[in-house]
Parts: structure tokens; C-alpha cells; sequence
């Protein structure tokens, strides 16, 4: 499986000096997300990595056609364990959509519909 | 199924081409899901779920703005493609169908894999979106539809799907078609009424991923009826406590904890939080002594460690002037 490098490495190393900051007073809580993702993973950098996800998920909708402002609504909406598989391999999801089909894959996916297999055709 | 691939070749003579297609079939075929009798289909139909036809590749806002329709909001599939349809790819992705309907103001409930949740969720009354693979694994074609009924007696699925209002699919071609799309499945849920299928750990991560989205009354409104729902489970607790804390409710919150507690005494992160709620109340004593044990109950490798040494270190530091503690600390002794 091909793994994606978070952004530059410039960027990681900011969020891992920012990150000892934010403990004031008796902010040490842990937070229902990231107890959660720690029952799940044992990735100690799982919220940095979220952070730095949504900022990559960002750019490469926007580099694939959206609107820059409705990519940052858009990666706002994903949460943390979506953020990360997006980012990992955003291109290699399943994206719905098709309505047509063509070529060759036509011809496939006719014979395989024809013998019971598939059903792309409805009324064939 | 590289005979899939060589049958991109052209050059090839037609018996060849008819064994490969033969071939592939057959290994089509090996991926199918257990069959049901399509006479035990619940006999119920969604008649008043909206429909809208999908216009190319748009699937995805269609099938969306019919769920988001059927809760009662203004939209339609024009209007939710720009936030769901990627037009490189010429499709939408499911994460980005779950981000869209909480930017409505909705939790999306992912269902269990399994086709019992999905007649489950619809004979309760909610449309279901799916994801279907059309195709076959290695030429996947996928699609989202909503299913909106079944018909026990002819044994179909009834869809809004495509451009079709009422679309019939044979039971079994449907789980098919489902089950390679690894029975992917959701459902719209107003934060205040949780899924027939929830769980209160479904319904727990389904809120916390809303979160960062849902307007705050909602988190509240959907924690709220997860308490009424199902009182004492801890993830429940869990999250109530870490909301009550975040708003500034730190008695409210210690008492969750400690509730959480009393069932999973050994959840250091629980009692970690607990720490630091009685640190805010000014309760110092309890608090130094529940971070210390949150520590010692910490696995060494875990990911929450650093936090929790945190805690023990914050607190520490602010028990130097031990004046009387609040009266109201004796709770937490």
C-alpha cells in the first residue's frame, strides 16, 4: 500500500513546537476523540496528524477542481479518522457517480449482466 | 483478473476473447453474498421519500438531497454538489457525503455491514443510502442510491436511484451489488433521535465526528438523549463529561466521571479527566491523588501517557498553598 507523506516536513515540526503550548492551567483532558482514536490506534502523533490530514485533504480538493473556500468548509466537515484516509489515498476511493459507461468496459460488464452477474442495465 | 487487463488488448481473436470473458465471469462470480429468500423481505415502502434524477455523474447529490429532503430541509441535488462532487473525479466520496449532511445539521449514522440493519432502519421509517458496486471488483462501478422499501412478494429492493423514481432490483443482485461496496450504508439522524440500529457507541462517535460542525445545541440536544437512551454505558459518560467540562461545567462533569468510574474503575483517561475537573473546583487534594492513580493505570507505550503525566505535573504544582479546601470537595473524598 502506498503511504502519501504529510505535507512538508517544515509544517510537522511547527505542530509538534505548537503542541506543548496549549496546556494551561488544567487543560490536560483528554478529549473524547482523542481518547477514542487511542483506543483505536497507537499512534501518539494521531491529533497532529488529523491537523496536518485536513490541511493536505484541503489542498488536493482544490487542486482536483473545488471552489478554495468550499474546500475549506469541505475539510472541516471530515473528521479526524476520515481526514487521515483521505489524505493517505483520496484518489484511490471509490468515488460514485457513473451513470454511463463506456468501451470496452461496456462490453464486459454487458456479457457479465447478461448472465447474471451485475445489474449496471436495468431494462436489458 | 488479470484477464480483465489482457482484455484491453485488441488485437485478439474472438475465441480468445469469448474464453477470457468467460473467465473473468467466473471469477465474478466466486464474490457473491449469501443468498436470501426474497419472500422474508420486511413488506414496507417509503412512498413519500422524495426523489431527485441525477443529472451525469451526480449521484451523490442526489441520493444526499433525497435523505437531507425526507428530515425536511429545502434542498436539492444542484445545491449540494458543490459541496460533495469532485469533478476530476467525476464522483463523490463517501467521507465527503457523511461531511456534507453534518454541515446540515445532521448526524450520519453509519450502518452495520450487514443487511439486517438496512431492513431494520427502513421498516423503522428512514431511507437508507448505499453504495453500490455496479460492476465487478477489479471494474468497479460505483453508485449511490437510496433504498426505500422492499416487495416480499415479487422479492425486489425499491430504490431511488439514477433517474429512476422507482426502481426495482432483484434481492439478491442488490446484496451483490452491495456487499462489493462492503455494504457501505447511512442514515440522516436528527441529533435528537438517535437510529432504530444505534448503539450507544455507534451514536457516541457518530456525535463526536458531527461535532466540530453541529451547531453546540445540537451536541447537547444528541448527548442528551444518548444519556436517556442508554444511561450507563461509559463511552456515554465519557463524552457527556468531556462536554459538561468543556462548557465550564466542572462539577457536573467530575460527577459523570466519577460514575464512569464506579463501572470501569480502571479507564485512566477517565480518571485522568477527573484530575483535572477537581483541579478546577479548587478540590487539590483529590485531584493530586486521581492523577497519580490515572498514571499508575496507564500503559507505558499508551498515547495518552504524555497527557496524563501532564496532569500529575499541573496539578502538582498548584497544591503548594494548601489553605481549607471548598466544603464540597468531602464528595469526591
Amino acid at each position: 500500500m502506498r503511504r502519501r507523506r504529510f505535507g512538508p516536513s517544515v509544517l510537522m515540526l511547527c505542530a509538534l513546537l505548537v503542541a506543548p503550548l496549549q496546556t494551561t492551567s488544567y487543560a490536560a483532558v483528554i478529549g473524547t476523540e482523542h481518547y477514542l482514536g487511542a483506543l483505536e490506534r497507537d499512534q501518539a502523533l494521531e491529533r497532529i496528524d488529523a491537523a496536518l490530514a485536513r490541511e493536505e485533504v484541503r489542498e488536493r480538493l482544490e487542486q482536483l477542481g473545488v471552489d478554495p473556500a468550499e474546500a475549506l468548509a469541505r475539510a472541516s466537515a471530515l473528521s479526524d479518522a476520515e481526514l487521515v484516509a483521505l489524505a493517505e489515498n483520496l484518489e484511490e476511493l471509490p468515488a460514485g457517480g457513473i451513470l454511463g459507461v463506456i468501451g470496452v468496459v461496456f462490453i464486459v460488464l454487458l456479457i457479465l449482466e447478461l448472465v447474471g452477474v451485475t445489474n449496471v442495465f436495468n431494462k436489458i | 483478473m488479470q484477464a480483465l487487463a489482457a482484455f484491453r488488448d485488441a488485437c485478439r481473436p474472438a475465441a480468445l476473447r469469448l474464453a477470457i470473458a468467460v473467465a473473468a465471469l467466473a471469477l465474478a462470480g466466486c464474490a457473491s453474498a449469501p443468498r436470501l429468500d426474497g419472500a422474508s423481505l420486511p413488506a414496507i415502502e417509503l412512498a413519500d421519500v422524495p426523489f431527485f434524477p441525477q443529472t451525469e455523474y451526480q449521484c451523490g447529490p442526489a441520493a444526499l438531497a433525497t435523505i437531507l429532503a425526507h428530515e425536511g430541509l429545502a434542498v436539492d441535488a444542484d445545491m449540494l454538489a458543490p459541496a460533495v462532487y469532485i469533478e476530476e473525479l467525476r464522483g463523490s466520496l463517501q467521507a465527503e457525503l457523511l461531511a456534507a449532511t453534518r454541515r446540515h445539521g445532521l448526524v450520519p449514522y453509519r450502518l452495520e455491514p450487514e443487511p439486517g440493519a438496512l431492513f431494520a432502519e427502513v421498516s423503522s421509517g428512514k431511507p437508507v443510502l448505499v453504495l453500490q458496486n455496479l460492476g465487478v471488483d477489479r471494474l468497479p462501478i460505483w453508485h449511490y442510491a437510496v433504498v426505500v422499501g422492499f416487495d416480499p412478494e415479487r422479492g425486489d429492493v425499491l430504490l431511488r436511484s439514477g433517474t429512476e423514481r422507482r426502481r426495482r432490483e432483484r434481492v439478491n443482485r442488490f446484496l451483490r451489488s452491495w456487499a462489493r461496496a462492503d455494504n457501505w450504508a447511512f442514515v440522516a439522524a436528527p441529533p435528537d433521535e438517535p437510529p432504530a440500529t444505534a448503539d450507544a457507541d455507534g451514536w457516541i462517535r457518530a456525535t463526536v465526528d458531527a461535532r466540530r460542525v453541529l451547531p453546540p445545541q445540537s451536541t447537547e440536544a444528541a448527548l442528551e438523549t444518548a444519556r436517556s437512551r442508554w444511561p450507563a454505558e461509559p463511552l456515554v459518560l465519557y463524552a457527556s463529561a468531556v462536554h459538561a467540562g468543556d462548557a465550564g461545567r466542572w462539577h457536573e462533569a467530575a460527577r459523570d466521571y466519577a460514575a464512569l468510574l464506579a463501572i470501569d474503575p480502571g479507564n485512566a483517561a477517565a480518571r485522568n479527566n477527573l484530575a483535572n475537573m477537581l483541579a478546577e473546583g479548587q478540590c487539590f487534594a483529590a485531584a493530586e491523588r486521581e492523577a497519580r492513580a490515572a498514571l499508575a493505570a496507564i500503559a507505558p507505550q499508551s498515547p495518552l501517557r504524555p497527557a496524563i503525566l501532564d496532569s500529575v505535573e499541573t496539578i502538582a504544582r498548584s497544591t503548594g498553598g494548601a489553605d481549607a479546601e471548598p466544603d464540597y470537595c468531602a464528595e469526591f473524598d
